[in-house]
């Protein structure tokens, strides 16, 4: 399989320096033996540490249980649902996976117009600064929302993003991506739906772009 | 961006006639709108093939109707 990659660059925590990573336009079983080998075990004594802290549950990660083996293996072969990884320093810092024709444009002056719906995006443990003081990685998930708009300019839907958010990344797309929060949505657990329309995403291209 | 290969379509004029309305509704190159409904067409049929039902469902009365599939 041809793997099409792209050269990006993560900011390296410790050091303040910029670092190349690349990324991926697909999810492999790289990225998955990553996940069950590298992930998970993170994830798990990041929770450990959070409950001896006596850290209430609703502040450990959302994504605790997303079986990203499964994920990729129900939507495997799909068009509409391509993968996207980061690689860096040899290892998995980030995935997503995205829908291209289940949802349309919900904004006032975009309603029914097609959008690259965001389903499932994650760092990895050691990237998230409620985890890990400090992370190792910055910029994963503005990455991968990049991807995601340029997938959408490439499908000729002009930038346009949508995504429901867990409650604590609502301010990551609001903020630094410059997402319209379109508040609770009922008919998907009371998450907050957040959309990016073709100015939005030009601007947020320009922003990455001035850094 | 993945390589790409061309083919040659043949439209009557009633369905290029729809092809030309829906990709000016919806913003899109004929190309992309194709691409974009060979995209749903597949998700439809993988639905279809693990025993689901295609239904449309009206947003305001919630009355469902479902898509006959022959």
């Amino acid at each position: 399989m041809t793997v099409e990659v792209t050269e990006v660059h993560l900011m390296d925590v410790a050091s303040g320096e910029s670092v190349a990573a690349e990324l991926w336009h697909v999810i492999t079983e790289e990225q998955l033996a990553d996940w069950e080998g590298e992930w998970v075990p993170e994830l798990f004594r990041a929770m450990q540490r959070l409950r001896r802290a006596g850290v209430e549950r609703a502040h450990w990660p959302q994504s605790r249980h997303w079986d990203w083996r499964r994920k990729v293996a129900a939507l495997q072969g799909m068009l509409a649902n391509p993968g996207f990884s980061i690689v860096c320093d040899g290892a998995t810092q980030g995935m997503m996976i995205v829908d291209t024709v289940k949802h349309r444009g919900r904004l006032d002056g975009q309603q029914g117009q097609h959008l690259v719906y965001v389903e499932f995006v994650e760092n990895a443990p050691w990237n998230r600064a409620e985890l890990f003081d400090p992370p190792r990685y910055r910029g994963v998930g503005s990455i991968l929302i990049r991807a995601a708009v340029a997938l959408s300019e490439e499908l000729e839907f002009h930038g346009r993003i949508g995504l429901h958010s867990l409650p604590q990344a609502n301010g990551f797309y609001a903020n630094t991506c410059g997402m319209t929060d379109l508040g609770a949505d009922p008919d998907h657990e009371g998450l907050r739906y957040f959309e990016m329309t073709p100015e939005d995403a030009q601007a947020f291209i320009a922003k990455g772009r001035s850094k | 961006m993945a390589a790409k290969r061309t083919m040659t379509l043949n439209l009557t004029e009633a369905e290029m006639a729809v092809l030309e309305a829906l990709s000016e509704k919806r913003e899109l190159s004929k190309t992309a709108l194709l691409r974009q409904a060979l995209r749903m067409y597949q998700v439809i049929e993988a639905r279809l093939e693990s025993g689901n039902k295609l239904f449309f469902e009206n947003e305001a009365t919630k009355e469902k109707v479902e898509v006959m599939m022959l």
